[in-house]
């Protein structure tokens, strides 16, 4: 078979291959100027091997970096049992055999070892026959507390780094509404979910864009209000330039200085701003007359929101300068045709925006390109709603009754996979996290 | 004399006494046709007063009826402005979406036009038409190219000045400039935009765009004044909806 070898990058510098791998655990960073290179097969997922790790937390660590690497839809886990594999590690001193590992379709070996401050993880490219990358990570905390897990998260990150040139998306976080009608939070492999709320019929969570902090809204003597949460401090705090009454989906800016969000009165609902800390009254940014309009989603550039607006007489998607002009529409319009399309949520690559579209009566999942306006259904089993995408603008989360109660699930969108994320009934409304930093 | 004004009470007094039995009768008889008389005058009257109650009550009804059909007409009547309205709106949107079809059918004809058509004398290829041009514009600027969007869109106006799609082109220059930071540039191709084409909804946005700008500047004075101008000018478009409402935020 005639192999198309791709190069992503070249070999790593000759200064780390010389250097011990016990000084470079010092290091917890990797090198500058190291260029990344591994071979494989144009088109398909390379093969990755996680070797066992002898230590404490060793097969903890082993098991994230395997499961971050297969939720990130871009790699094969060869997954060998922990005795197979550990005879095919070498003796001190020799190399892998690396044809047997070819032959088992492993494109590149990834060596976690204990280090002083951390894990040291070495990565070899079975074509190439050799170690083409190394990096240090420190891991300080108790072994499988939620920060060790995050610290490992981003472990596996780098190493998607290595192998792809652009990082996974495994160190982060989504909020959702649970069942309970409160705020949660669940590591993005699934772990870890705790309430961080307590008050009445919270939802609609959004990150702030350095993550240390989500906007929602809240039910409150004067009506449904926004509130900001802190994750630093613990401390909630409601916003006070919203008028009594409706005001929901809320949304952060890039810049994290401004908040949308929809507010409700007779006259119908439209999309107010505030400036986060400032007590004046909030913006109107949409003109409705008497139409709804809500959940807006800024662009990554902060230039241009998307919402949803019934203006044509259903709810469709449409986009508006952040200022609130040129309102236009964006999905398709068919007169006569009763459509229901909402909840959009604009990729962090800027490309797409994902929403849910009413088709035959239930909810699904669609996406629709910035460029040239394809979209493309990527649901059709139950209801699913409420898109939110990752950081790495190829996998979202959503809720879906496929399965039966309401649950979230994440969806790679570019082989259409999908995983059960929560287990508890009635998580709807998530939002996924930008990329946390330790 | 004191006895004659004594006598005449006296007198007068025996004469009553002296009444006769069939006097008294005749005052009886009297009294009771007074009483029929009256009886059948308030009968009278209690029938005409019913008569105006009822009639009333017929006046109340009608008027009920009115107001209720007044009512259920006000209902109809809002319904269907409220209906009309939806359905202007939807004439709008599907306005916006035909015309962007439109606009990309016209592009692509031109393009098989300039594709087709031979070169001119000087050997050069067919120029482009200006929607061609416009939606080469629009790719450009979408991908981030600003530079070349500007360039793509100042040839559109100086090859095609009275094409539909001129004043969306001048706007776009100034967007450039705009996502260029560039707002003394940004500001001055606006302003050119709203005065060269008052007549294109792109005016009011123009305007809009320039008094945000200056208000986001720290220029209150400057925004207020483009504000009003705007609210004057286009007073119905939703940025002079947006502009009311930002008059207040200025400090």
């Amino acid at each position: 078979m005639q192999l198309k070898q791709i190069l992503i990058a070249a070999v790593a510098s000759s200064a780390l291959a010389l250097t011990p791998a016990a000084a470079r655990a010092q290091n917890p960073t990797v090198p500058e100027g190291v260029r990344l290179g591994l071979n494989y097969t144009l088109g398909t997922k390379p093969g990755v091997l996680v070797l066992p790790m002898d230590s404490t937390g060793g097969d903890s660590v082993r098991a994230i970096l395997q499961r971050d690497i297969d939720y990130d839809d871009r790699a094969t886990v060869i997954t060998l049992d922990d005795q197979s594999a550990r005879a095919m590690m070498p003796k001190t001193g020799d190399d892998f055999n690396y044809p047997i590992f070819a032959k088992l379709g492993v494109v590149a070996i990834l060596r976690p070892q204990r280090s002083l401050t951390g894990i040291t993880i070495t990565m070899y490219d079975v074509a190439a026959k050799k170690r083409i990358q190394i990096g240090g990570f420190p891991l300080t905390d108790q072994v499988n507390s939620p920060a060790w897990r995050m610290a490992v998260h981003r472990a596996s990150d780098e190493v998607e780094r290595w192998i792809f040139g652009t990082p996974g998306a495994a160190a982060t976080r989504i909020l959702f509404s649970g069942g309970d009608k409160q705020i949660w939070v669940i590591d993005s492999d699934g772990e870890n979910a705790r309430k961080l709320t307590s008050v009445t019929l919270a939802m609609s969570a959004a990150w702030s864009p350095d993550a240390t902090k989500f906007v929602f809204c809240g039910f409150t003597p004067s009506g449904s209000q926004i509130a900001v949460y802190s994750f630093i401090t613990g401390d909630l705090h409601w916003l006070s330039g919203t008028a009594r009454g409706l005001n929901i989906t809320p949304a952060y800016s890039p810049d994290g200085r401004t908040i949308a969000y929809a507010s409700g009165s007779e006259g119908g609902t439209d999309i107010m701003v505030m400036q986060e800390g400032d007590a004046s009254p909030s913006r109107r940014i949409t003109v409705g007359r008497g139409s709804d309009n809500t959940s807006p989603s800024f662009s990554p550039d902060g230039r241009q929101i998307a919402f949803m607006s019934g203006r044509a007489g259903h709810p469709e998607v449409y986009t508006m300068d952040a200022d609130g002009t040129n309102p236009s529409l964006l999905t398709e319009f068919t007169y006569g045709e009763q459509a229901y399309r909402a909840s959009p949520d604009w990729a962090p690559d800027g490309r797409r925006i994902a929403y849910e579209s009413r088709i035959d009566g239930n909810f699904q999942i669609m996406t629709i390109d910035m460029r040239d306006r394809s979209t493309k259904q990527y649901t059709s089993d139950g209801q699913n709603e409420d898109p939110s995408w990752a950081p790495d603008s190829r996998h979202m989360v959503f809720s879906s009754t496929r399965t039966g109660p309401r649950q979230l699930w994440v969806l790679d969108a570019e082989s259409g996979r999908m995983r059960q994320l929560t287990h508890a009934a009635g998580a709807r409304l998530a939002a996924w996290s930008p990329i946390l930093k330790p | 004399m004191r006895k004659m004004i004594l006598a005449t009470p006296l007198a007068m007094l025996f004469a009553g006494c002296f009444a006769t039995q069939s006097d008294v009768q005749v005052l009886q008889s009297d009294i009771r046709t007074l009483r029929g008389e009256q009886l059948a005058a308030d009968s009278a009257r209690k029938i005409q007063m019913d008569r105006a109650l009822a009639s009333m009550r017929t006046a109340n009804d009608s008027l009920d009826a009115l107001s209720t059909r007044l009512t259920r007409f006000r209902s109809d009547m809002t319904s269907s402005m409220s209906s009309v309205q939806q359905q202007l709106l939807q004439v709008q949107e599907l306005t916006g979406q035909s015309q962007r079809r439109i606009q990309e059918v016209r592009a692509s004809l031109e393009e098989r036009q300039s594709a087709t058509a031979p070169p001119d004398s000087t050997g050069a290829p067919a120029t482009p038409g200006p929607n061609a041009l416009f939606q080469v514009a629009r790719e450009q600027m979408m991908q981030g190219s600003n530079a070349a969007a500007r360039q793509a869109f100042q040839d559109l106006i100086t090859k095609y000045p009275k094409s539909d799609v001129a004043p969306d082109a001048a706007f776009y220059i100034a967007e450039t400039y705009a996502a260029e930071n560039n707002t003394a540039a940004a500001d001055s191709v606006y302003a050119r935009v709203a005065s060269q084409y008052a007549g294109s909804p792109r005016a009011a946005t123009a305007i809009y765009k320039r008094g945000v700008a200056a208000q986001a500047a720290g220029n209150g004075d400057k925004a207020r004044d483009l504000f009003n101008q705007l609210i004057k000018k286009y007073p119905r478009s939703d940025e002079a909806a947006l502009a009311r409402d930002r008059i207040k935020t200025i400090k």
